[in-house]
């Protein structure tokens, strides 16, 4: 049920309706789906924000430490993270 | 002004949460129905509602392009509650409902919009509508008309509003989570 919150908010907001809040009140209380909502909001929002700054990962596969430039050598345009 | 003793009532027992929907009131947005919401749940609640007002009223991108912005956001996200709010800050600046609309109609060819403005309001449109045109070189646009803070201040104000108008949307309609305000403690 907290998957599909997550998912449907992004792409199916129409079916995050009446029913389906009842439906998570089955599993979770009021406050509890507030807060899971809000954590949701926060990153539908801010994911496509970094996706559009293009950050790579701070780590090579082998736990180095790497730079922006060398880390998309590694990763190539469309790292795991970006996706 | 806000009503603190009806806050007090719902069961708002922050001092400082108390302030910032005292603050909210103020300024017209968001709203008491989602200040009551974010009040249920106060660890969560008070950052994000701290985050909500900081961004759209503090740093150095004039208020009344962020206001543009948001209302543009909130009819983009389908959130036409939040759509329907007016900053009383950016009203008192000067901001009318003409520009307004015309933010949120086809603003590239308006004249009364520089073309900082277009800028920032096409960061907004395209961050969710088109993400994979807002590249390099999109940033390299932005960077004419703002500085890197300015843009990454804009970004985040963005990002921030386009997602909690995500939420709203899925709750505002049938009210949700908005009927019942906060339990007395």
């Amino acid at each position: 049920m907290a998957l599909r919150y997550a998912l449907w908010t992004a792409v199916n907001p129409a079916a995050v309706d009446d029913a389906f809040y009842q439906a998570l009140r089955e599993h979770y209380s009021e406050e509890e789906i507030i807060e899971l909502g809000l954590f949701i909001a926060f990153n539908i929002g801010y994911h496509t924000f970094f996706g559009t700054l293009k950050f790579y990962p701070m780590f090579a596969p082998d736990g180095r430490l790497v730079s922006q430039d060398e880390s998309a050598r590694i990763y190539g345009a469309k790292p795991v993270s970006l996706a | 002004m806000a009503d603190l003793t009806a806050s007090s009532r719902d069961g708002v027992e922050d001092a400082e949460l108390q302030s910032l929907i005292a603050e909210a009131d103020r300024l017209g947005v968001p709203d008491t129905a989602v200040c009551r919401m974010l009040a249920r749940v106060p660890d969560h609640g008070k950052p994000m509602l701290r985050a909500m007002l900081v961004s759209h009223q503090q740093g150095n991108v004039d208020h009344r392009l962020k206001e543009m912005v948001r209302i543009r956001l909130a009819r983009i996200a389908g959130d036409a509650r939040s759509a329907s709010l007016r900053s009383r800050r950016a009203r008192e600046a000067g901001l009318d409902e003409a520009a307004i609309e015309a933010a949120c109609g086809d603003f590239e060819r308006d004249d009364r919009f520089s073309a900082a403005e277009k800028a920032a309001l096409r960061y907004a449109t395209d961050m969710y509508g088109s993400p994979e045109t807002v590249d390099q070189a999109f940033y390299a646009g932005l960077k004419r008309h703002f500085t890197e803070a300015q843009i990454m201040e804009l970004g985040a104000f963005i990002a921030l509003h386009y997602g909690i108008y995500a939420l709203l949307r899925t709750m505002a309609p049938a009210g949700a989570l908005f009927a019942r305000p906060a339990a007395p403690r």
